[in-house]
């Protein structure tokens, strides 16, 4: 258990910077899961708190400790890698012993808490075997049961479930964060994958092209995003994007695009004013905070055409044509509207966001 | 790297193809072979029995060749007179010294040369490498020099040394290549698991035994088949087997039957060797290890 303070952290390899300016501080118990595409600096940030990459510039502190220059043995963290990384010439009950035997832990207590960690993760009945007799999956959870049989203070998980099939992956997410709530190890966790980031962390920090977008709670990711970026990486399907600018007649700010013309709220148009509004505005809106009808209704609304129906399951994805635009609507599977129908789409006001066109801050 | 079985698809142009390698492989045989035979059942034979030769054409007459009386009483004259154990113990000391020394040396420096960037590292390799270009002959008198300042010349030690400047380069260009061929996330899973650096290096080395096994046999073939280190460096106090044999070769007297005696002793512990190691050159341990 460790509070770990990433402070001002640059990763360079040669001349491409990886990691830019980070700051990150994670609480002692907490879980902190960093999100962000691929090649955004992710395992080059965790590579650098285990000790495994140079820090080429800034401090990384474990409860106020300058571990810059320590060696990896000596931070007492794990590790599940991206790749498994298990130990080829070893069966998985070695692989799993093993941090406990370099720690110099006596036989009984290892083979306890092998056994322990392997029931934990169902892998009890191959622990004779070798790596390459494993499928991917259970590859993963051996390297997962390689870092839990110890005690560290710190677990680092790089994208540790990104393998598995849907089903396995969901039943992991739930085994890991109980996990961690048991043990109350701080746990830093890696993904790209923002429905993991989301589920799991007590906070997620969103990164992008190597710098932190935003450090804060899954909700106020998700309803709080300070740029359109962040807005348009979190969320399943994404929010929508419309450039749109603004008209105001009659003491009433409207949102105008060449399909529709909105009025905001007074307080959005409060936030707009202060704004700078002469870069122009992004309106940002996800697919479930619109409402798709067949029938012209009393509220303004988008006018559109209806380009395809998607059936997910217990709701419906309807792609509308809004001119040159396309927006994605989330309804109900009884929605009755077919491609080529002109449609009708009403915001939700409240769940909206405007974006300033240029810098992508978020307005509101 | 572990072989998988390969679809084949019968082709009348296969087919001949496969009978003419047969065929092949059965005259390279008997021409790699039948040297070693002769010797084998030369070494058993009376000086007498042992040049009976049928007349040329007469191909009934090879039964001749195997029609005599075994003895044993070369190999008698070569350990009992000849002090050819002596030489022998001289030869797998050599030998095993410098493959042992090449080994530890080699791995470590390859490992390093792997695993580290730094300034000038490939022209260091092109000069590790570039001491095996010139040939031993070449090198010879100004070794001998330095070895008899530093009164190596006639010694074990001396020899040893000789045999691992030659064997240490061709040793670490081996090493590294397998060692490239070793995923880096396998040492930092065990540096994170609490090893040091070098136990991580320790820990990876059962993924490179092919590579240790290949150049063991190497360093080994090499120092048990040399004869110029042997008779200039080695000459005197360090006399192995080669050199040993060779003096057999007297300019009144060929001694024939110690000679194809020398020649068994010589071969055999290389095949054992082979046979025992060849288990630990079979490859295809990392396969799995990691995901690619
Ligand atoms: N050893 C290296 N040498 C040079 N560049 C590197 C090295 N490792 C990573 N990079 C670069 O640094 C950037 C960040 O890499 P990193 O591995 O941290 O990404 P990531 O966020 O973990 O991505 P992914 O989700 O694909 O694993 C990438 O652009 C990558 O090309
Ligand atoms: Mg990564």
């Amino acid at each position: 258990m460790v509070t770990v303070s990433i402070e001002k952290v640059w990763k360079i390899y040669g001349r491409i910077p990886a990691v830019k300016d980070l700051n990150i501080e994670c609480a002692n118990g907490s879980f902190l899961s960093i999100l962000g595409p691929s090649g955004c600096g992710k395992s080059s940030t965790m590579r650098m708190i285990a000790g495994l990459e140079h820090i080429s510039a800034g401090e990384i502190r474990f409860d106020g400790r300058r571990i810059n220059d320590l060696a990896p043995k000596d931070r007492d963290v794990a590790m599940v890698f991206e790749n498994y990384a298990l130990y080829p010439h070893k069966s998985v009950y070695e692989n799993m012993a093993n941090p406990l035997k370099l720690r110099g832990q006596a036989e009984v207590r290892i083979r306890e808490r092998v056994l322990a960690a392997a029931k934990l993760l169902e892998i009890a009945e191959l622990l004779d075997r070798r790596p390459q007799e494993l499928s991917g999956g259970q590859k993963q959870r051996v390297a997962i049961g390689r870092a839990i049989v110890r005690e560290p203070k710190l677990f680092l998980f790089d994208e540790p479930i990104a393998h598995l099939d849907a089903k396995l992956r969901a039943h992991m997410r739930g085994e890991i964060r109980h996990l961690q709530r048991t043990l109350g190890t701080t746990v830093i966790y890696v993904t790209h994958d923002q429905l993991e980031a989301m589920s799991m962390a007590d906070r997620i920090a969103v990164m992008h092209e190597g710098v932190l977008q935003q450090l804060a709670t899954p909700r106020e990711v998700y309803n709080k995003p300070v740029n359109a970026w962040v807005a348009g990486f979190v969320g399943e399907p994404a929010m929508n994007f419309l450039d749109c600018t603004l008209e105001e007649t009659g003491g009433q700010v409207r949102f105008v695009h060449p399909t529709f013309r909105i009025a905001v709220t007074p307080e959005q148009a409060r936030l707009l004013e202060a704004s700078n509004r002469a870069q122009g505005i992004r309106l940002g809106v996800r697919p479930d905070a619109l409402t798709i009808s067949l029938a012209k209704s009393k509220e303004e609304s988008m006018t559109g055409r209806i380009f395809v129906n998607e059936l997910l399951g217990g709701d419906m994805i309807v792609d509308v044509d809004l001119g040159p635009e396309r927006v994605r609507v989330k309804t109900s599977t009884d929605f009755a509207g077919n491609e080529g129908d002109v449609c009708y789409i009403t915001a939700n006001r409240d769940k909206w966001h405007a974006f300033s066109k240029e810098t992508g801050r978020t307005i509101f | 790297m572990a072989s998988r079985d390969i679809v084949q698809y019968q082709a009348p142009l296969s087919r001949a193809f496969g009978w003419f390698s047969a065929v092949f492989l059965a005259l390279y045989l008997v021409w790699t072979l039948l040297p070693i035979l002769v010797m084998f059942i030369s070494s058993f034979k009376d000086l007498l029995e042992a040049f009976k030769i049928p007349p040329v054409g007469d191909w009934a007459g090879v039964t001749l060749f195997f029609d005599f009386t075994p003895t044993f009483k070369h190999y008698e004259n070569l350990f009992v007179n000849l002090n050819f154990s002596q030489y022998m113990a001289n030869s797998l000391i050599a030998a095993g010294g410098s493959a042992a020394i090449s080994v530890i040396l080699g791995s470590m420096a390859a490992y390093s040369l792997s695993r580290i960037d730094f300034h000038g590292k490939s022209d260091l390799l092109f000069w590790i490498i570039s001491t095996r270009m010139a040939p031993v002959v070449a090198v010879m008198v100004p070794l001998y020099w330095i070895f008899r300042e530093l009164e190596l010349v006639g010694t074990l030690p001396g020899l040893i040394l000789a045999y691992t400047t030659f064997n240490l380069p061709f040793a670490i260009w081996i090493l590294k290549g397998f060692f490239d061929d070793v995923p880096y996330a396998i040492e930092e899973a065990q540096m994170v698991d609490g090893a040091t650096r070098f136990q991580a290096f320790l820990s990876i080395l059962p993924l490179v035994g092919p590579g240790i096994g290949a150049v063991v046999v190497l360093c080994i073939l090499f120092a048990w088949n040399d004869y110029l280190f042997a008779a200039i460096i080695g000459s005197g106090g360090a006399k192995t087997l080669s050199v040993a044999t060779r003096e057999l070769v007297q300019p009144q007297n060929i001694q024939w039957g110690p000679i194809m005696a020398a020649g068994v002793v010589t071969t055999l512990p290389m095949m054992l060797l082979g046979l025992v190691i060849r288990r630990y050159l079979v490859a295809g341990l990392t396969m799995g290890a990691v995901k690619e």
